[in-house]
């Protein structure tokens, strides 16, 4: 039962969002005695037995190395999510490649800012990390990526870069997408996207009389500076509508659920 | 300019209701079912021989299009997973007809040549295209002419993308065609015919020679 491989997949998806966090793999394993039969009272045995039977496992990761594979394998069979997985794959290794380059040519000792035609998650970047000394587990870059995706598929980033450009974005101030090629502890990473959401939503489009004098405590010089470009920003929601879930209570605290998001490219379902 | 983009895309074969459905939804994807639209052009591809070769390119579009508007992906994630229930069913759908068993083939390969991400073809129909070629291959199909002439077109089209993408494949697929060139009974001329074009084909790294483009495809005059 402890086959190395499984527990390192339970140790790469320990913290995977909205997973079912019922009874876990482990807790069943402890149910059980030495001999297969499960501990416990009789309903209990049932429910396990069941449940082992139809093969549930809630913490089932959506995707796992093995060594044979070339990388994260995407357990889902659908030809639908293996092509989204295997886009973001790509997108990633050709992150990574540009991310390399840029290491090598020493972009980074010179804070240059050039205008991005690309991703721009990993342009800015405070100290520039050795060659080699960067982040290149797919698997996390994957995760993060993600994770990235949908802070980036919200309407208020779409304000917030349509509202400030690059060059005019100031460090503390202005929301800075996490790196998601630096070295950093899961919860630190994890924190650093919990902040960045947060901050973004003071660019959250406007909703009701009540809501927006609740946000206008906590939008700072965003909204200061870009009275004109709210205009704007309206104008554009009328001619392309982006789908928005329900209208958040703009309360910046629940920072997963608060932001207006436009349809989404991956649903949280889908491949990790 | 509505009517030459009717013509692009070929879907003068749509009845009007469904041609409005699809001009709407190249142009705002985002106002349509998009569920609905990947349903009516697969349906249409598997009854329409013409548009089976054609339709690709009026799905790329539309990914395009989704993706530019707000970048969603739902048309083609919708797309794919049909067509995955379709190939799992491909071997009722031949029983049934070869016409329909061969325009799902016609396109697959369409779909896998139009379609790509990042500039590069799909992995995920990489081993469809494959069973399905493979499957063409067979002896009781290459007796059918039909057959024989959906895969050497198809090999045509794709075969040196596919052949990129998985060689060993390719070259067992092709130990498979020189045996039924060679071996099999039962074969008519043209399929013969057709089989030593596509053969000559890829040994000439997927292009005829001159010699050989004028012995295949040049009128002979008796």
């Amino acid at each position: 039962m402890s086959d190395p491989r499984r527990y390192r997949q339970e140790e790469s998806c320990a913290a995977e969002e909205n997973r079912n966090k019922g009874s876990s793999r482990w807790s069943q394993c402890r149910k059980r005695g030495a001999d297969g039969v499960v501990r416990g009272s009789q309903k209990e045995a049932e429910l396990t037995n069941n449940t082992d039977r139809k093969g549930n496992r809630p913490h089932r990761p959506n995707s796992f190395t093995t060594p044979e594979s070339e990388g994260p394998v995407s357990r889902i069979r659908d030809w639908g999510d293996e092509v989204e997985f295997d886009e973001m794959r790509t997108n990633v290794r050709r992150d990574m490649q540009r991310y390399r380059r840029r290491i090598l040519a020493g972009e980074f000792t010179q804070r240059e800012r050039k205008t991005s035609s690309g991703s721009s998650d990993s342009k800015d970047s405070r100290d520039s990390p050795a060659p080699g000394e960067f982040e290149t587990d797919e698997s996390v870059l994957m995760r993060r990526q993600k994770q990235i995706n949908y802070g980036k598929n919200t309407l208020a980033y779409d304000r917030y870069i349509k509202e400030v450009p690059k060059h005019l974005r100031q460090p503390g101030v202005h929301p800075r997408t996490p790196n998601k090629f630096k070295k950093y502890s899961r919860r630190s990473w994890d924190q650093q996207i919990k902040l960045w959401k947060v901050k973004l939503h003071a660019w959250d489009p406007p909703t009701e009389e009540g809501n927006d004098l609740q946000a206008a405590d906590q939008i700072d010089l965003g909204e200061i500076m870009d009275l004109d470009f709210d205009m704007e920003a309206s104008v554009d929601e009328l001619q392309y509508p982006k789908t928005s879930s329900s209208v958040s209570s703009s309360l910046p605290q629940d920072s997963c659920t608060g932001t207006p998001s436009k349809m989404m490219k991956m649903d949280e379902t889908e491949i990790a | 300019m509505e009517d030459s983009s009717k013509e692009d895309y070929k879907i003068h074969s749509f009845d009007m209701e469904t041609q409005k459905l699809l001009k709407t939804a190249l142009k705002d994807p985002g106002s349509v079912d998009l569920e609905k639209v990947s349903s009516v052009i697969v349906d249409q591809s598997l009854k329409d021989q013409m548009f089976s070769k054609e339709a690709g390119r009026i799905c790329f579009t539309i990914v395009q299009a989704e993706s530019k508007q707000n970048g969603g992906s739902v048309f083609r994630r919708n797309l794919l997973n049909r067509l995955q229930q379709e190939f799992k069913a491909r071997e009722e759908t031949r029983k049934r007809s070869t016409q329909e068993w061969v325009c799902l083939v016609s396109f697959i390969c369409n779909i896998f040549d139009y379609l790509k991400v990042n500039n590069m073809p799909m992995m995920a129909l990489v081993h469809p295209v494959y069973d399905c070629l493979f499957r063409l291959a067979q002896p009781d199909a290459l007796k059918n002419e039909e057959e024989v002439d959906c895969l050497v077109l198809q090999l045509h089209r794709i075969g040196e993308q596919l052949e990129k993408m998985n060689l060993q494949r390719m070259d067992e697929l092709f130990c498979l065609l020189r045996d039924g060139f060679l071996l099999q009974d039962g074969l008519s001329s043209l399929g013969r015919l057709l089989l030593l074009e596509i053969l000559e084909f890829r040994a000439g790294s997927w292009m005829l020679s001159e010699t050989a483009q004028k012995y295949y495809y040049s009128e002979v005059t008796d």
